[in-house]
């Protein structure tokens, strides 16, 4: 494990900025850190749509926001400090993504277990994720990234920027 | 547009034909077919009787795009679910979720499941404008919740008698909803009322597979919820909550034992009916206010129960 890797889950929320503002806060200009944003892709449901074209219509517009959010989470810790080359991010897509061409993909059954995934993959030693607040009985019925990722990971440090 | 009246005085001598009403080829407009029109869909003609409707609270719930009919080729009953894009807010207790009537899901599960006694059974057809149609068998038995309500004992009698066999059919509706979730897809409408119980044989059957949600993080979790409420309902042979309840046993309970999302219902039964073995009684407790730890998956809920069922 290398505690200087640190993977930051994201997901384009207000939580998600905050513990990217707080990874940039924290490091600063320190030296040594890689720091990388990770977005799992959640595909709209494609039910929700009448047809199959408004669904990918859909899809495209959301995965053009999310990219976009991304390179400005990155800028943002750059303006932090860190150095550019330090800085980096990985879109996983849904395996149901009808963009999807990428080797690794998201199954879309949870996104603490691809994060995890991730982190294990990519030796990453540090995870850092925001953290809504949500009661018991939300977590109960909506299920919960930050604590599922508190659950599941092992050999690293997980940072809960709440 | 072509009048019912020569195809019924041919297939259904039977019907008044003062009462004939349309050939239907479109069903767009639902709300515009009704008794004495025939729905020509995939080949056959069926003749409709009803509207559906849904029974709650005392209450009759009428859905207008869920024909109750007649098959004019062979005579047999058939429900024909119309297509209907409908999206609306679910309330769960406190919570509201997004939800949304969803034909093709449906139509996929349906697919999925075909010959599975676990399910309704239906076929999609394609209206003449190319709207989705399910035709569904009729389900030859009685809702779940009236079947276990009416059972004539004292919940002594029902728990140590019936609830042995009762929980042997549970596990089974459990591994049904595990089979569409190893699939990728969800029930969505997981009620005790959505179950029913056959006349012959007395298979339980899961109906009503049509609600889409949006979950990210716990894409099952609104099945394990009503797949809980149906366990403890079945375990309680009814929906205990402290206005029915001895004054003693209110004056021992704690906000941790009722039900995480509904506040007035018991979960923790062990303290109405102590002879509930400690190791179900843990089991329903995973759906109380007081719970820390939450069932991930069907498995963990069966193979917890699996255990208890050893046990009765």
């Amino acid at each position: 494990m290398n505690e200087k890797r640190i993977l930051v889950a994201f997901d384009g929320s207000d939580n998600a900025l905050r513990a990217v503002d707080y990874v940039g806060r924290v490091l600063g200009a320190a030296p040594g850190f890689q720091v990388r944003l990770l977005y799992v892709e959640r595909l709209p449901e494609r039910d929700f749509f009448a047809t199959e074209a408004a669904w990918k219509e859909a899809c495209e517009t959301q995965a053009a926001g999310v990219r976009q959010a991304l390179a400005r989470a990155e800028a943002a810790l750059k303006a932090a400090g860190l150095p550019p080359d330090s800085v980096g991010s990985e879109y996983l897509p849904s395996c149901r993504s009808p963009q999807n061409q990428a080797p690794s993909c998201s199954l879309g059954t949870s996104i603490a277990r691809d994060v995890v995934r991730v982190m294990v993959e990519g030796g990453y030693g540090t995870v850092v994720i925001g953290r809504r607040g949500v009661s018991k009985a939300e977590e109960f019925l909506f299920g919960s990234v930050s604590t599922k990722v508190m659950h599941l990971a092992k050999d690293c440090a997980v940072w809960v920027v709440a | 547009m072509e009048s019912a009246a020569p195809l019924l005085a041919g297939l259904a001598p039977d019907f008044p034909l003062q009462h004939a009403g349309r050939v239907v080829t479109d069903t767009a407009q639902f709300m515009d077919i009704g008794y004495g029109d025939v729905i020509r869909v995939g080949g056959r003609h069926y003749l409709v009787l009803r509207d559906e409707a849904e029974r709650r609270f005392g209450l009759e719930d009428p859905k207008f795009w869920v024909k109750r009919c007649r098959c004019l080729e062979n005579g047999e009953r058939r429900i024909l679910k119309l297509e209907f894009f409908e999206e609306f807010p679910v309330r769960i207790g406190t919570f509201e979720a997004h939800c949304y009537r969803s034909p093709q899901k449906e139509s996929r599960i349906l697919e999925m499941v075909k010959g599975d006694p676990r399910f309704m059974q239906g076929e999609t057809c394609t209206d003449e404008a190319g709207h989705n149609v399910r035709v569904l068998e009729v389900v030859q038995g009685r809702r779940l919740d009236t079947f276990i309500e009416d059972l004539p004992v004292d919940h002594e009698t029902y728990f140590r008698e019936h609830f042995p066999a009762v929980l042997d059919k549970y596990l089974g509706a459990c591994e049904a909803l595990r089979f569409l979730h190893e699939r990728g897809e969800k029930h969505g409408d997981v009620r005790r009322d959505h179950i029913f119980v056959e006349y012959q044989g007395g298979g339980w059957r899961w109906i009503d597979f049509d609600y889409a949600f949006d979950f990210h993080e716990n894409p099952f979790g609104l099945d394990l919820f009503g797949l809980g409420n149906i366990l403890v309902f079945l375990t309680a042979k009814g929906t205990p909550t402290p206005l029915d309840m001895p004054a003693e046993v209110v004056a021992g309970l704690s906000p941790a034992d009722m039900s995480i999302v509904f506040g007035n219902r018991l979960v923790n039964l062990r303290k109405l009916h102590p002879y509930i073995p400690v190791e179900l009684n843990r089991v329903l407790l995973h759906f109380s206010a007081g719970s820390e730890v939450f069932y991930d998956s069907v498995e963990e809920l069966t193979g917890d129960l699996r255990a208890c069922r050893a046990l009765l």
